[in-house]
């Protein structure tokens, strides 16, 4: 792939003709929080492109915890309103890997065959992406416990590697190469040097985020290890913990369950998109009462069996990309990276980093 | 592009009340609407919700559709309020049907719990539309009291009559009455000596719809009585909310009922846990 290279300086003046386009939003520290925000000329210094993942789930720009996807019975056509043209800037490796599974629930054969999400494909249409590698993970961090890295190797327009004197960028589409040759002006060629640098930093990150996991890591894809634990009392252990809240659903990247709700409001009855979250107790009750996940245990295992033996079965990836924002988030602390070492331990499989 | 989330108007042609908490409504969509008997529907309450239902019509009638629906929860409460000329919404169908092309020649059992009736009333009139094709039909059919029994004149009176000769009916109510002269049991042991009817049980298949205790007790018994896992049909209850695979809901082991079901044969699912609650 392409590559150029763009000085600090350059990147903000980038940036900000970007924004005469484009709406941009970039992760903004906010106290120990890193937030995505609208990018305007007072905050584009305090963008945080090299740290991690911003506590904000990519699905929040492409479906919307709260939407409207029909008015109906109304004589009035409905005004299509032309979705903003947008740019994500500082999206990590883990995000994009979530966005494999939301495409192909939302735009892909998979699921509703020729059934789409008209509003989610003109989202993606409309959204440029740049991403950039990861330099600080998190403690909850472990993408390379479930086959991901740090740092993209797909689904970006652009990838932003930063070094001290600038970003390698490196181009993932001909949507990237076409805004690069908007303002040709901004990059350079790039240095061997600096892509050493680069693949240099990736290695280093690796390590990190492989030492944050080490005696968690378990020799056996967690795919794997799920098979044939419907039964097993670890999750009755760990939901113990679990108050039922739903946090982990929302705020996971790949967890795309939705409700649809209608209203009425003034003449118009119009239907909503709602998110709606499987640990919660009414999930799959029916209106009848019949509920075949009545206990929290059950709940709590059906989410990881989602991740790990639902989507394996139809799309062959793991709905988790180890972002760890399930971890962050819980309440009763619960990790799920222990509930796969107990799941290991149970079944007798080694666990923890050989050297 | 074609929003899937956006349903079709249709009017209210006739509300027939069956039971005291059982309606079937004729449905006249604006665009019709072509199913096949086992597919579902998603059905609109104007600014209440939707909700999942098979059509109990005969799909080769092309000028309405029929669904018949119990009221138990809010958006059958809001339904059962509705009058003729009222108007609700249509989005489907959604899944796959009851395979009957693969079913010629075939003694064809029919099992029915309650409201479970209704797809399988659909089938039937399938079924009977080309009734040469199949050597047998025999349908089975239970409700709690003889007030609870759906179509009645149809499966009580004017079905015998057509298709006599053609068609065995077994009815049965868990509970008669003073007027009742049927059978009283529950809907199982109108399967005690299908044998009789059907001459190779191994061979041929069986459908059933009803209320989940019912298809697991039938689904036993039908295993006792020698029915194959791959021959037996099932209709399953979840609740569908988008209906075009996306919103999750419905997941059921590695399933989707509204895109791989919600007809599953007993072998395809008979691993999953808590298929009957």
């Amino acid at each position: 792939m392409k590559q150029y290279f763009l000085s600090k300086d350059n990147f903000f003046k980038w940036v900000e003709l970007l924004g005469q386009e484009y709406q941009v939003y970039a992760p903004l520290k906010k106290e120990e929080f890193l937030l995505y925000e609208k990018i305007n000329s007072e905050n584009i210094r305090n963008i945080v492109l090299d740290t991690k993942r911003a506590v904000h789930p990519l699905k929040s720009f492409f479906t919307p915890a709260y939407r409207k996807v029909a008015e109906y019975f109304v004589s009035s056509s409905e005004s299509s309103k032309k979705s903003e043209k947008r740019i994500l800037l500082g999206v990590k490796a883990c995000d994009l890997k979530a966005l494999k599974i939301t495409d192909s629930v939302y735009q892909g054969e998979e699921f509703g065959r020729e059934y789409k999400d008209p509003f989610y494909i003109q989202a993606r249409e409309n959204t440029l992406i740049i991403s950039s590698d990861c330099k600080e993970p998190d403690n909850s961090c472990f993408c390379t416990l479930v086959g991901g890295n740090p740092y993209p190797q797909e689904g970006f327009d652009l990838n932003l590697s930063s070094l001290e004197e600038g970003y390698v960028v490196e181009v993932g589409s001909s949507k990237g190469e076409e805004v690069v040759q908007k303002n040709p002006g901004f990059f350079t060629d790039v240095e061997e040097k600096a892509i050493s640098k680069k693949q240099r930093n990736r290695e280093k990150v690796i390590k990190l985020v492989n030492r944050i996991n080490k005696d968690l890591k378990v020799n056996t894809p967690y795919r794997e290890l799920i098979k044939d634990t419907y039964d097993s009392p670890v999750w009755l252990k760990y939901s113990e913990k679990c108050v039922d809240c739903g946090g982990c659903n929302q705020i996971c990247p790949t967890c795309r369950c939705f409700l649809l709700s209608d209203v009425k409001t003034g003449d118009k009855y119009q239907r909503y998109y709602l998110w709606d979250a499987c640990l919660l107790t009414g999930f799959a009750r029916v209106a009848g009462g019949a509920n075949p996940r009545p206990w929290l245990h059950q709940r709590f295992a059906n989410r990881l069996f989602c991740k790990f033996y639902f989507f394996p079965e139809n799309i062959n990836l793991d709905a988790c990309t180890g972002c760890g924002r399930c971890i962050s988030v819980c309440i009763g602390k619960i990790d799920m990276r222990e509930v796969f070492r107990d799941l290991a331990i149970e079944k007798k499989i080694p666990i923890g980093q050989e050297k | 592009m074609k929003n899937p989330y956006q349903p079709v108007k249709a009017n209210i042609l006739e509300v027939i009340e069956e039971t005291p908490q059982i309606k079937t409504f004729v449905l006249k969509p604006e665009n019709h609407l072509e199913f096949k008997a086992g597919q579902f529907v998603q059905l609109t309450v104007p600014g209440v919700g939707e909700g999942p239902f098979t059509p109990s019509s005969s799909p080769y009638e092309k000028e309405k559709i029929e669904l018949t629906i119990m009221r138990v929860g809010k958006i059958t409460s809001a339904l059962h309020n509705l009058k003729e000329n009222d108007v609700v919404g249509l989005r489907g169908p959604f899944g796959n049907e009851y395979p009957i092309a693969e079913w010629k020649n075939k003694e064809i059992l029919i099992v029915g719990g309650g409201v479970g009736l209704a797809p399988l009333r659909s089938l039937f009139l399938s079924l009977t539309h080309n009734l040469e094709s199949y050597r047998k039909v025999v349908l089975c059919y239970g409700a709690r009291t003889p007030q609870d029994i759906v179509y009645k004149k149809a499966i009580l009176d004017e079905w015998q009559e057509k298709y006599r000769g053609k068609v065995s009916f077994r009815i049965t109510v868990d509970k008669g009455d003073e007027s009742w002269k049927g059978k009283v049991g529950l809907v199982t042991t109108t399967l005690d000596g299908i044998e009789e009817e059907i001459s190779n049980v191994q061979e041929n298949p069986v459908v059933v719809c009803g209320p989940p205790i019912m298809m697991k007790f039938t689904t036993l018994k039908l295993l006792d009585v020698g029915y194959q896992p791959a021959n037996i049909y099932l209709s399953m209850e979840k609740n569908m909310s988008c209906g075009v695979g996306k919103c999750g809901h419905c997941q059921l082991g590695r399933f989707l009922v509204c895109r791989d079901g919600p007809v599953f044969t007993y072998e395809q699912i008979k691993d999953i846990p808590a298929i009957w609650d």
